[in-house]
Order: C-alpha cells, then structure tokens, then sequence
C-alpha cells in the first residue's frame, strides 16, 4: 500500500485530521513522498535502510487500557510510564504535563528551519497518532525518567513529543526505550531550551530484534542554555537517531554523544547536526561505535557555521571498532563554515582493536577475548564513567556486560 | 636565433595553416554546438580511425542521456552545450593580442613577479606570434633522449595513429566514458592532451611536460591524457603552468588517466592557475576535471599533487583506484580561494588490494567571498585487508565573507583496515601574525609567510623548479585580500 492510501485509509486514527492548515500541510508531504519519495539514490542518509517495512508498512494503532503513570516519588523528581506513546495529564506548581495540540504541530511544521528534507519526519508529521508536552517551569531543578511501553504487536507509533525548559530551569531526562515486541516507533522530541537553561537527555535504547526505533530529535537553544545529549544504543532491532540541534542565541552550547553497539545482522544509522546561528557558541559531537558479525552503520555528523556566528567552537569526533570481517562503518564528518574567527575541527577513525594492545595483555596472561572485552570497554570507558547519576551507570553497565558476553 | 631556425618555423606555420583552414574545411569557419556531426568532424579533423570515431560516438549517446551531477557544493548557470566551439578555432580566426602593450597590465605584473621571461609572457598572453624562440630545439633535444629509451611522449592524436594497440587497451580503462556526464562529454569531443609510455624498467629521467611537446601551442579546452607505466618504471608528470594563462573558452572538461603496472610509479603534478574571473565574480574558467590513476599492478604507487589558484569554478578530484596488493595512493593538495571563486576539489581513494596504503593531506584557503570545499572519499572494499588510510584536510578561513567547507566519507568494509582522518578549521593565529608584524614583516607579507608555512607540507611535494614558482603564486593569490 502506498502512503497516500494509507494515510486515507486511517486518517480518522490520525491526530489533527481535521484541521485545515494541517490538512495543506499534510497534502504537501505527501507530495513530497510522490515525487521524491525515497530515492536511495540521492539520499545518502537512506544507507543501508530496509525501506520496505516504513513505505509499505501496515498502519495500525490502538490507545492501551492501561494507563499511563505519573508519579512523583521524590521531590523534584518525577517518573512516567508511557503507553503507546501516550500520557495523562498533569500539572503541578513545577511541571506541566498535556496532550500535544494541533498548535504544537503547526508551530514546528512553519518554524523548522534546520532540517525539511527528513523523510522520517514526515512520515511522523503524516501519520501522527501520539505525544506529549513538558514543560519545566521557571527556575527548576527536575529530574524525570520516562519508560516507553508498547503494549501490543505490530503497531506503528508515530510520536511528537515537546519538551520546554523555561527561564533557569534545569531538567535531568531519561528516557528508556526497551520493547519486546515488533512494533514500529517513529519518535520525534522537539526540545526548546529558554534563556539560561539546562537539559541532560540520556536515550537507553535496547529493543528486541525486531523492534523498529526511529528516534529524531531537533533541539533550539537560546542565549546562556546547555543542551546535553547521551544516547547509548544496545538495540537489537534496528535503530535510527537523527539529532538536530539549532544554536540560536549567544553563548549557548549543545553537545550530542552517542555509543552503539551492534551485532547479528542489525543496522544502525546515525546523524548529529549543530547549526551555529550566534555568537560564543560551542559544540561537541562524539559518536562511538563496536560493531560485531554482520552489522553495518553509518555516522553523519555536521556542524554549520553562520557567517554571524563568530567565536564559535564547534568539535566532531567519530570512532568505530570493527570486530569483524563483515561489519562495515560509514561515517562522513562534515564542516561548513561561513565565519572567519572560529576553531572547528573533526576526526574519524576506523578500525580494528590494537594488536599491540592485545599481545600486551595477552603477554599478562589474559585469553585473547578477555583482553577484547578488557579494550573495548576502555573504548568507551570515558562515556561511561562521566555519567553521574549511579543507577543508571548501573543500568548501563549491565547491558555492556551482556554485550560484551556474546562476543566471541 | 638564426635564419635556418627562423625559416623552418616560418614554414611549419605556413604547413599548419594550411592544414587547418584549406584541406578539409576550404572556408568552413568551425561551427558552434554539440551534435554527431561536429564528433566526425572533429574526428575528420583528426585523421582518425574508424575505431575512434565509434568511440566517440557511443560517448556522445551515453552522454546524451546524462545530467551534470549536481552534488557538489557550487553554484553557476546552467551551461549551454550547444553555444561551445567543440574545435578550437584555426590560427587567425580569433582576435589575439598584437603586441604585450595590449594585454592586461596585470597580468604582466604577475608575470613579472612570477620572474617570468619576456618571450615567454608573449606566448603565454596568446600574443600573435609566429616565432616560439628556441623551445622547439630544445623540445627536440629531449625527445631524442626519451626516444633512446623507448619512451614513447606524444599527443594523444599521434599516438592514435601510431600506438592504436595500446590507445585501444587503456583508453577509456580508468574512466569509463560513461562514468558521468562530463567524463562522457570528453570522450566525445577531446581534441588534444598528452600520451605517456613508459616501457619496463624504465625510469624517466626527466620530469616531462606538455612544455617539452612541440604541438603543446593549443591544449584545448577537452584535454585528455593517459600515462602507462609498465613494470617497474617511473615517471614523473607535471601539467600546467604557475603562469596565469589567457584562454578564451569558458569551459573546461579535461579527462587524465593514469596507470601504473607492477612496481611501477607515477607522480602528477599540476599548478592550474587559469582565469578566475574579475574581482566582481565575472566572467572565469569552469573546470570540470576528472582525473583518476589505477595502481593495476602490486607494490605501484601513484601519486597526485596539485596547486589550486585558478578557474571561477574547479571540479576536480585525482583519485586512485588500489587495486594491485601493497599499492599505494597519495594526494596532496593546496587550493586558494579568492574574490568569487569556487572550489569542490578533494580525492577519492578506493582500497581494493590488500596492504594497500593512502595518504591524502589537503589545504584549502578561502578569502574574499569563495567558497572552498574538500570533498574526499575513502573507502576499504571486504579484501583490502591491512590497507591503511591517513587523512589530513585543514581550512584556512581570511575575511569573514567566505566559507570553508570539509565533507569527507569514510567507509570501511574491513576490519583490518584502519583508517584515521582529522580535519580541522581556523582563522590565522593571531600570535603568528603578531610575532611576524612585530620583526618587522607588513601585514600581507606576514600573512603571505604564515600561508607558505600552512602549505609547506604539500609544496615540498612538487618538483623543485615547480615547488618556488608554486610558493611565489601562493603570496600572489593573496594580494589584495589580506588587511
């Protein structure tokens, strides 16, 4: 089926359907998927994609019986369970918890100016069924954890999920995405960080096989805010995570990490963008993967440099392990930039793990897959010990150890 | 220069003439326009087989189905095939220049910074005139040398009518025709260029140029040169020319292909520094190069080097396909930018032999309102086991109108292969500059000096005589821009 009928087909389903100006809207993106559509060809960031299970695929959705949950356990600290990529309503003097509105849809659909040309995007805009919106009041300090549950087989969710940080907040954010069944998620976080902000995003993601993850988030930062990003992928399903971020006002930073690890035949695609549009910014993009068997993926990073944007610091670093002979890794570190007074750089490497490395340990008495496991976690020893919060290093630390164990 | 001399190129022109205007064409004026009839024309022209004829034809179909690729970062209108002169035009039939006194007195002002002779200039500027000084004796002298050898150094026209075996081996074997549009558009219409044996064990033992070939007087906007070298030789190759050099077609499409057999090298060393266009953006050359070398055979080594100054628009991207075990590629490059000008310019190394080794270092400097790009490939195909690439592209950003751009791609199917790339991005250090200024260096000189310095890793790549040219034309694509 194509998307056009399957957007027909389902439209009552559909979030916001009735609606005039996203009914326009909604007509254009399916004229861009006529059209263009997903040609392999002139899109790169297509590589090494099964595109058949996200064009053709079986639209089906259905709001659980269960309800989502909303607990604030500790002070200034909340946790929530979401259902199918809903959640109810809250709202106390610190945080505030709705429904996404159609205003929120149109407010990014007229003011994304960082990406237009992300198919799985529009695929989100086109097929929206779910999402939510946070918004971290003034001058707090919050930490919320969110778990992502899908209750049955085979659905497709498309979420658009916003999150504000307003004046002086400060938001510590997990979010875990560990489902079991083969459904299909296309998450799209659209995050506003407001003058002198903060947010620390962490992304567990450990989906079972055949659990699709497509997770895009675009972020915007105003004058003085940090936005801090650490994705840690153990999936075994494909996952992809594109990572917008828009430095808009002076001085703000944004920094996008990223670990994966993959094996089995499984495919990971990954892109980070910093957009430089104001002075005295900085930012870091550091992706790190160990990919074993059959696994292939591709790395994208980008940093864009306004002609405004002077001062800037703007920093890309990709690694890649490749534990054997069949993985293969892409990786394409890109810079451009329009300013004159800046220090950008990137590196990229390649590669297998140090022999030399190997025969030292070795030479101490360790079998040659101790002193692999022992060298890969040094790899990524540096992501891991800079998490601060202990139980989630905990968390993390098991899933490495887990995959670490299959390696053989 | 002595009357003998005097008469026999007096009488060589005389032959050329005749052979370009009254022989085949009588009146006929070249037409404009691209069609199958200008390809046997040119072909005529050429006194080409039949052989040649049908390649060029199956050329121009697959180009005829082609589109320009679009993926690089420049921008420029749309060019009109059909408004080109696809043979460059007969002597006479284009206004030249009498004498200097009627060129461009800048351009004679670079020519005497660049320490350029005056006859030189003259032929240089397209300035009429019929006596080329002593190159051709010169020429002469070392074509013996090289014919003792059994190196075989002609244009790719001669060697079609004299080497047909080996043209119809490799012509074409490196970049296929139908490789892109403007790989196909040259296959189509080349009407010059150079051809290179070497034969086994041989090692040239000077470093040719077009400069050294009698007929080099019109390289021609389709230039297409193949380079064999076969077991065991080496040759060293270098094209163009520090000096601006006046032309008057706008686009450019070179093809340049070499190939190195078994234990064989080759090094190609290019300074291009065409016209690119006033300081409004107007008028300049459009090169559209593909140049690419196959290391066939095991343990040979290619090498590219080149100077960027020219052109409004360069596309240009010397690859190397690794195919034999231990081969080894490298690329160094310098491109400037200045005023409008845009560069995409970068390499493309493909690892497919095992121990294969490459080595790409790239310096790009933007000033003015340009826009330089590098844009490289590297890729270890399954068996390149143990293959080896180190990267190094660093931009140099003057003024803050202009912008540096670094798109590489990375692939690695190998997991012996190992690969390391950095690139990094800055404005001229200001301690640098100050350290300069305060020994007593002006502004332009201290940034000339810092740019030479940012530049020595690839200017010491280049053969001598080219390396202090090359290091001149550096501090020239710089003025007017610095302070």
């Amino acid at each position: 089926m194509n998307i056009q009928d399957n957007y027909q087909k389902n439209k009552k389903n559909i979030f916001f359907s009735e609606n005039k100006d996203i009914q326009t809207h909604r007509k254009k993106l399916i004229n861009i998927f006529e059209n263009d559509g997903f040609n392999k060809k002139n899109n790169e960031s297509l590589k090494n994609i099964n595109l058949k299970n996200f064009i053709d695929f079986k639209y089906r959705y259905l709001i659980s019986e269960e309800t989502s949950v909303i607990n604030n356990n500790q002070e200034n600290s909340y946790s929530i369970v979401s259902v199918n990529g809903q959640c109810s309503s809250f709202k106390d003097d610190k945080i505030e918890i709705t429904k996404i509105l159609d205003e929120d849809y149109n407010d990014f659909s007229k003011n994304n100016t960082i990406e237009n040309n992300d198919h799985f995007v529009n695929l989100n805009s086109l097929f929206l069924n779910s999402g939510f919106k946070i918004v971290i009041k003034k001058n707090n300090n919050i930490k919320i954890k969110i778990s992502n549950i899908i209750t049955d087989d085979n659905l497709t969710i498309f979420q658009k999920n916003n999150y504000i940080c307003e004046e002086g907040s400060s938001l510590n954010l997990i979010e875990e995405y560990e489902n079991k069944n083969n459904s299909t998620s296309n998450i799209l976080n659209v995050i506003k960080l407001e003058k002198n902000s903060q947010l620390n995003h962490f992304l567990i993601q450990d989906n079972s096989p055949n659990h699709n993850l497509i997770i895009t988030s675009h972020s915007s930062c105003k004058k003085d805010s940090t936005y801090t990003q650490k994705v840690y992928n153990f999936s075994e399903g494909y996952v992809r995570n594109f990572h917008y971020s828009e430095l808009i006002e002076a001085n703000s930073e944004a920094d996008l990490q990223g670990i994966f690890f993959l094996k089995d035949n499984n495919t990971s695609n990954n892109k980070t963008f910093v957009k430089h549009l104001a002075e005295d910014c900085k930012s870091n993009q550091v992706y790190k993967g160990i990919l074993n068997d059959r696994s292939k993926a591709t790395y994208f990073s980008n940093t864009y440099v306004d002609q405004v944007a002077q001062k800037t610091e703007g920093y890309q670093l990709s690694k890649g392990i490749l534990l054997s002979d069949n993985a293969s890794y892409f990786s394409k570190p890109e810079l451009k930039i329009y300013a004159d007074d800046v220090k950008c750089s990137h590196g990229s490497t390649i590669g297998p793990i140090d022999e030399n490395a190997i025969f030292y340990l070795r030479s101490r008495g360790m079998s040659k897959i101790a002193a692999t496991k022992i060298l890969i976690s040094s790899f990524i020893n540096e992501e891991l010990s800079s998490i601060d919060n202990a139980q989630m290093s905990e968390i993390i630390q098991k899933k490495l150890v887990r995959y670490l164990s299959k390696i053989k | 220069m002595n009357s003998e001399t005097l008469n026999t190129l007096d009488s060589y022109s005389k032959n050329k003439y005749k052979y370009g205007f009254v022989t085949e064409i009588d009146d006929e004026k070249p037409k404009k326009g691209l069609n199958e009839d200008t390809i046997k024309f040119i072909s005529l022209k050429k006194n080409e087989p039949e052989w040649m004829l049908d390649w060029r034809l199956k050329a121009y179909s697959k180009w005829k189905k082609m589109k320009e690729p679009k993926w690089a970062n420049l921008s420029f209108p749309e060019i009109d095939y059909q408004d080109i002169y696809y043979y460059s035009a007969p002597k006479g039939f284009e206004k030249k220049p009498k004498d200097l006194s009627e060129v461009d007195p800048k351009l004679i002002d670079t020519y005497n910074k660049l320490g350029i002779p005056l006859e030189e200039q003259k032929v240089l500027a397209g300035v009429a005139v019929d006596v080329v000084f002593d190159s051709v004796s010169v020429a002469t002298t070392y074509k013996g040398e090289l014919e003792k050898l059994g190196i075989i150094f002609c244009s790719i026209g001669e060697a079609i009518q004299k080497h047909p075996d080996l043209i119809k081996k490799y012509l074409g074997s490196v970049i296929p025709p139908g490789d892109h549009s403007f790989s196909a558009l040259n296959s189509a219409v080349f009407t010059d260029g150079s051809f290179v044996y070497i034969p086994e064990g041989v090692k040239c033992p000077m470093e040719l140029s077009t400069y050294f070939r009698i007929n080099a007087e019109n390289t021609g906007q389709f230039e297409r040169t193949l380079i064999i070298a076969d077991k065991g030789s080496y040759v060293s190759y270098l094209e163009g020319c520090t000096a601006p050099k006046r032309d008057d077609n706008q686009l450019h499409a070179a093809n340049v292909e070499l190939i190195a057999l078994e234990d064989a090298e080759i090094k190609y060393s290019t300074v291009q520094n065409w016209y690119p266009g006033d300081e409004d953006g107007k008028g300049g050359i459009y090169n559209f190069v593909t140049k690419r070398g196959l290391c066939a055979g095991k343990n040979s080594k290619i090498s590219w080097t080149q100077v960027e100054t020219g052109s409004a628009i360069t596309w240009k991207y010397p690859s190397c396909i690794l195919k034999g075990d231990n081969s080894i590629g490298e690329f160094y490059s310098v491109a400037i930018t200045n005023n409008f000008q845009q560069a995409d310019t970068g390499t493309k190394m493909t690892h497919i032999g095992k121990n294969t080794k490459s080595k790409i270092i790239s310096k790009g400097i933007s000033l003015g309102k340009s826009q330089n790009t590098y844009r490289g490939e590297v890729s270890f195909l399954r068996k390149a086991d143990k293959a080896r690439n180190y990267t190094q592209c660093d931009s140099l950003l003057v003024g803050n109108q202009c912008g540096a751009h670094t798109v590489p791609y990375i692939d690695s199917k190998n997991n012996t292969a190992v690969i390391e790339h950095e690139a990094s991005t800055s404005k001229i250090n200001e301690d640098q500059l100050y350290y300069c200024r305060q020994r007593g260096l002006s502004h332009e000189e201290a940034v000339s000096l810092i740019v030479n310095g940012f530049c020595k890793q690839v200017l010491q790549e280049l053969p001598m005589e080219f390396a202090v040219e090359a290091q001149k034309l550096v501090s020239i694509s710089l003025e007017g821009s610095v302070g």
